[in-house]
C-alpha cells in the first residue's frame, strides 16, 4: 500500500475503476418492475431517461414523478451514457461495456440503431462517455479507442472520430472516420454544426472533414496564477441552458513562487455556450469536498448546483455556497427541469432524488426497477 | 528441432523423461500455437524473465483470457521450468522480496517518479521490479496495459499527461535499462553450484499478535522429483504453545523456496530465499496472508556454526531472565556482555542454549552474543523504555465477508520499545501493550468510524474489520470503512508510555494476484 497526500486521497476516487461508494445489489423485490413499454410519450410533457443494472432503460414522468416505462436493453450494461435526439423521440445510449451505441425509440421501446465501436474482428474498441447527436438528428458522433488483438501481442491504435448516419439501422458502420486526439471523453454538438469534444483541451471539430482546433486549452491552460486543472467528467448532460459545462479543480498560487504546497485549490467550471460557441472559465468555490457533476439554473446562470456526498448550491459570482442538503447516499449526477424549479439527482444506486431548487428540500424519491445507475448519464427533456 | 520435439510430445506425452525436457516439449506444444515467430522461436517468452509467481500470473492470464488449456499439473511443470531457465537472480529479487512475501503494508519508495506514477499507482512497483524484459517486451507490456485497461489513461495521474506517449517514449527505455533481460546477474547466478537444502533446519521466527517461536524443520527429497521436498515442522512459541506441521516444498531457480505447510489444520505458505545453508523469508496463512511470521533458519548438515537468534531479545536491568540462544553447531562458552551475569545454564546443546541471567546498568545497550568463536544474535539491555513505536506505522485492513467473495483482512500491530543511552536511541524489541483505536481526524469522528469499522483486540493488537457492504446505519449508507488512530499503551514500572499509528479500514481488494 502506498500513502497518498491528502489531496491525492481526495481526488483519487475520481478514478473510474474505484468509485468510493460500493453499490447495492439490485432490489427487484422492493420495486415492482414496470414494463408498460407501449405507453407513448406525451408532447409537451417533461421526462427523464436513465439506464441501470442489470440492463434497463427507464422513462420517468416528471409531472407525476413516477416510472412511466422500462425498456429492456440488449447486450451488457455500462456506462449508460444517454443523449436525446433533437426530436426527443429517440434516446441514444453508449452501453455494452463502453463497446456499442444503441438508438431506442422511446414510444415503443424499440431498438432502431446499433453500432459496435470495434470495426473489425480482431479489434477491441471502447468509447469513454463519448456520444453526441447532430443538431438535425441525422448524424451520431463518437470517439473510439481501438486496440488490435493480434496473435501474440496487442497494438494500441490511434483514437478515431466515427460519424454515423442515424438511419443506418442495427448494423451501422461509420460514414466517415477521422483521427482524434487521445484521452477524449464527453462531447456535445453546437448550433453551428460543430462538434465539441473534451480531452486534454476542449476541441472544436468540423464533422465534414475532421479538422480539429482547440477552442479552450485545459491541461495546459496557461491561466495566470494557477497550476494545471484536473478535469474528470463522465456526464454529457444536455442542459436546458444549452451549455456544455464541466467542473475542474485547480491550484491557485499565493505568489510568483508558484508553490503547490501552499496553493489554494479552487473548484470551477469550464463552459461552452452551444448557441454561440462562447467559452467561460471561472472559479465558484474553494475545494473542500469532491463534486462529481454540477448544473446551472436555466433561470439564473449565476446559480450552480453540484453533487456527490452532499447537494450544494452556489452563488458563482460571489464564490459562495448559499444552500446545502444532506443526502441518504452519494449521487453522481445533477439534472434540472426546464423551468429551473426541480433538481434531479441520479447515478450511484437505484433511486432518483427530486429536490426543490429554491429550498433544497427533497420533494420525493423515484425508485427504479433494477439496480445501480452507476456512472450513467440521465437526461431531462420535454417531448 | 522444434518440430521434432513437438511431434515427440504429441506422440508420447506420458513417457516419463527428464522433467525439464518434458516441460520444454509442453511449452512448444501449447505456447507455439500463438507465440512461434517466423523462425519457430517463442520470441515473446524468450524476451522475459520472471519469478515463479510472475510466471504463474502469466500462465493463469493465458488460461483465463486467451484460451490456454492446461491441467494444474502441467501449469506447475511450466512454472517450474520457466522460473528455472528464465528466472531472476537473488540479487535481482532482493530489494523487492516484500511483495513475494505478501507484506502488503509496505510503503514503497522508488527513486523514479515515473515508475511511481506510471506503474505503482495501480499495483506495487515491486511487480515491475520483479520482471526482466527486453525493450521490445516492455513496449508490448505498455500496449497490453492500455488495450486491456483502456480507462487507465483517464484516471488520476493518467489524464494529467500524455500517458501513452510518456509510457512508450520515456518509461519503456528506462525500464529496459533498469530491468534488462540481459542483466549479467542472471548469467552469473546460473553458473553457481546448486545449493543443498535437504536435512534438518533450526528455525527462529516471530508471529505478530502471538510472539516468537523456535522450531526444527526436516526437509527430505521427494523420490524422482528434482527440487521437490517433503517438509515437517516441530516447534514451540515462546509462550509454550505448540507449532507442528507438515507439507511439501519446491525449490525454484535454485533458491526460491516455496512450501505449503499444514499447521494444525491451517494452510500456510512459505516464501523463503535460500542463501548458503540459510533460509530467510516469511510464512503466512494461505487464506489470510496478513497473518504471517518472519523466519530465519540454518541447516544443521552444513556444519556451519551459527547463532540465529536470542529469545527474548531484550532484558531489563535488575530482573532475572531466561534467554534461549538458537543456532547450529554451537560449541564452547556462551559469552555475555559486561554487566550481564550468568546465573545458570539450564540447557546446552549444539542447537540451543538456555540460560538464566541478570543484567545491571553496565550492560545498557545492544550487544551481539557469542558462543565459542561464533558471534550472532543480539540482546538489548535496558533500564527504562523511552519511547514506543507502533508497527506498522501505517496499515490497511479491509472489510469483507457478509456474503461477498472476499474475506475480511485483519491488521496486526506490534509495540516496539526504544531506550536511550548516552550515544543515542537504541531498539529494545517488541513488547506487550494495551491496544485501542480512536478517530484519526474530524471526519472519522463525525462518521463514527470507531463504532463501525471493526474491533481492536486490546491484548493482541489484532484489528478485526467489520462486515462488507453498504451500511444503512451510516452516514451516506457508506460501507464500514474507517480512518483510525491506533494507540499502544505500554507500562514500564510506574511509567505509562504511548505510541500511535494509523489504520485505514477500506473496501475489499477485488484483484489479488500472487504479486500485489
Amino acid at each position: 500500500m502506498k500513502k497518498f497526500s491528502l489531496l491525492a486521497t481526495l481526488i483519487l476516487p475520481l478514478a473510474f475503476a474505484t468509485p468510493a461508494i460500493t453499490h447495492a445489489a439490485p432490489t427487484p423485490d422492493n420495486v415492482a418492475l414496470e414494463k408498460n413499454t407501449a405507453a407513448p410519450l406525451v408532447p409537451g410533457r417533461e421526462y427523464m431517461v436513465v439506464a441501470n443494472h442489470p440492463n434497463l432503460l427507464h422513462v420517468l414522468d416528471l409531472v407525476s414523478n413516477r416510472v412511466l416505462k422500462t425498456c429492456a436493453l440488449p447486450d451488457a450494461f455500462g456506462p449508460g451514457s444517454i443523449q436525446i435526439a433533437p426530436d426527443r423521440r429517440i434516446a441514444y445510449l453508449l452501453n455494452n461495456r463502453f463497446g456499442s451505441i444503441y438508438g431506442i425509440e422511446l414510444d415503443a421501446c424499440k431498438l432502431v440503431f446499433k453500432a459496435d465501436m470495434a470495426l473489425q474482428k480482431d479489434e477491441r474498441a471502447k468509447s469513454f462517455f463519448s456520444i453526441a447527436v447532430s443538431q438535425d438528428g441525422r448524424e451520431l458522433y463518437t470517439v473510439q479507442n481501438p486496440t488490435l488483438l493480434l496473435k501474440d501481442h496487442y497494438e494500441v491504435g490511434e483514437p478515431r472520430l466515427a460519424v454515423y448516419d442515424t438511419a443506418a439501422g442495427l448494423n451501422a458502420k461509420p460514414e466517415r472516420l477521422f483521427p482524434a486526439p487521445r484521452q477524449t471523453t464527453i462531447m456535445q454538438t453546437g448550433e453551428d454544426g460543430a462538434l465539441y469534444i473534451l480531452g486534454a483541451d476542449l476541441y472544436k471539430v468540423d464533422v465534414t472533414n475532421g479538422k480539429t482546433e482547440v477552442v479552450l486549452p485545459v491541461r495546459d491552460w496557461g491561466r495566470p496564477g494557477y497550476g494545471a486543472p484536473d478535469v474528470l467528467y463522465a456526464w454529457p448532460i444536455q442542459t436546458p441552458r444549452r451549455e456544455f459545462m464541466v467542473l475542474y479543480t485547480a491550484p491557485r498560487f499565493q505568489d510568483e513562487k508558484q508553490d503547490l504546497e501552499h496553493a489554494e485549490y479552487k473548484y470551477g467550471l469550464l463552459s461552452l455556450d452551444l448557441k454561440t460557441g462562447k467559452t467561460e472559465v471561472r472559479d465558484f468555490t474553494t475545494l473542500s469536498e469532491i463534486y462529481f457533476s454540477g448544473i446551472r439554473s436555466p433561470k439564473d446562470g449565476n446559480l450552480l448546483f453540484s453533487v456527490l456526498n452532499g447537494l450544494r448550491k452556489f452563488d458563482i459570482a460571489a464564490e459562495r455556497q448559499i444552500g446545502s442538503a444532506d443526502l441518504d447516499h452519494a449521487y453522481y449526477q445533477t439534472s434540472i427541469s426546464h423551468d429551473g424549479r426541480r433538481l434531479y439527482l441520479s447515478g450511484t444506486l437505484n433511486d432518483v432524488a427530486v429536490f426543490d431548487t429554491d429550498s433544497l428540500k427533497r420533494i420525493t424519491t423515484i425508485r427504479l426497477p433494477g439496480g445501480d445507475m452507476s456512472l450513467g448519464t440521465a437526461q431531462v427533456f420535454i417531448r | 528441432m522444434g518440430g521434432a520435439l513437438l511431434s515427440l510430445a504429441l506422440l508420447s506425452p506420458a513417457i516419463p523423461a527428464d522433467a525439464a525436457a518434458n516441460a520444454d516439449a509442453l511449452l512448444i506444444q501449447r505456447c507455439s500455437v500463438c507465440h512461434a515467430d517466423a523462425r519457430g522461436q517463442l520470441a515473446r517468452i524468450a524476451g522475459q524473465r520472471k519469478t515463479p509467481e510472475g510466471w504463474l500470473m502469466t500462465l493463469v492470464r493465458m488460461q483465463n483470457t486467451h484460451g490456454l488449456k492446461i491441467s494444474d499439473e502441467e501449469r506447475r511443470a511450466l512454472v517450474k521450468r520457466l522460473a528455472d531457465k528464465q528466472g531472476l537472480a537473488p540479487s535481482e529479487t532482493a530489494p523487492v522480496r516484500y511483495a513475494l512475501e505478501r507484506r502488503l503494508n509496505t510503503v514503497e519508495q522508488f527513486e523514479s517518479e515515473a515508475l511511481t506514477q506510471m506503474c505503482a499507482r495501480c499495483h506495487s512497483g515491486a511487480r515491475v521490479a520483479l520482471q526482466r524484459r527486453s525493450e521490445k517486451e516492455w513496449a508490448h507490456l505498455v500496449h497490453f496495459h492500455l488495450g486491456q485497461l483502456p480507462s487507465l489513461e483517464f484516471q488520476s495521474l493518467g489524464r494529467d499527461r500524455d500517458w501513452f506517449g510518456v509510457a512508450l517514449k520515456e518509461v519503456v527505455p528506462d525500464l529496459a535499462k533498469q530491468f534488462s533481460v540481459d542483466d549479467p546477474a542472471w548469467k552469473d547466478w546460473q553458473a553457481q553450484t546448486p545449493q543443498p537444502v535437504t536435512g534438518t533446519w533450526s528455525v527462529s521466527g516471530h508471529l505478530p499478535g502471538k510472539g516468537g517461536f523456535i522450531a526444527e524443520m526436516s526437509v527430505k527429497s521427494q523420490p524422482d522429483k528434482k527440487d521437490h521436498y517433503v517438509v515437517s515442522w516441530q516447534g514451540k512459541y515462546d509462550d509454550g504453545s505448540v507449532l507442528n506441521g507438515q507439507g511439501s516444498a519446491v525449490l525454484y531457480t535454485g533458491y526460491e523456496w516455496r512450501a505449503h505447510v499444514d499447521v494444525d489444520g491451517v494452510a500456510w505458505r512459505q516464501v523463503f530465499a535460500l542463501d548458503h545453508d540459510a533460509l530467510k523469508g516469511r510464512m503466512f496463512q494461505r487464506e489470510h496472508d496478513e497473518i504471517g511470521a518472519d523466519i530465519v533458519a540454518v541447516r544443521h548438515e552444513s556444519g556451519n556454526s551459527r547463532v540465529l537468534a536470542v529469545h527474548p531479545a531484550y532484558l531489563k536491568t535488575g530482573q532475572t531472565g531466561t534467554l534461549t540462544v538458537v543456532g547450529n553447531a554451537l560449541s564452547g562458552k556462551l559469552a555475555l556482555p559486561e554487566g550481564v551475569r550468568l546465573l545458570k545454564i539450564i540447557e546446552q546443546s549444539p542447537r540451543r542454549i538456555v540460560a538464566q541471567v541478570v543484567a545491571d546498568r553496565r550492560a545498557l545497550g545492544v550487544h551481539t552474543l557469542s558462543v565459542g568463536k561464533t558471534k550472532g544474535g543480539t540482546l538489548a539491555v535496558f533500564e527504562r523504555i523511552e519511547r514506543i513505536r507502533v508497527l506498522p506505522e501505517f496499515a490497511v485492513a479491509r472489510v469483507g465477508g457478509n456474503g461477498g467473495s472476499e474475506a475480511r483482512v485483519d491488521a496486526r500491530f506490534e509495540a516496539e520499545a526504544w531506550a536511550r543511552s548516552a550515544s543515542g536511541e537504541y531498539r529494545i524489541g517488541l513488547v506487550p501493550a494495551k491496544w485501542s483505536v480512536a478517530p484519526f481526524n474530524a471526519d472519522a469522528e463525525r462518521d463514527r468510524d470507531v463504532e463501525f469499522a471493526g474491533a481492536m483486540n486490546a491484548v493482541t493488537g489484532i484489528f478485526t474489520p467489520a462486515p462488507a457492504g453498504p451500511n444503512p446505519a451510516r452516514h451516506l449508507m457508506t460501507n464500514n470503512a474507517g480512518n483510525l488512530a491506533v494507540t499502544a499503551e505500554v507500562t514500564d514500572g510506574k511509567t505509562a508510555l504511548q505510541g500511535t499509528g494509523q489504520l485505514i479500514v477500506t473496501v475489499q481488494r477485488w484483484n489479488n494476484p500472487p504479486i500485489p
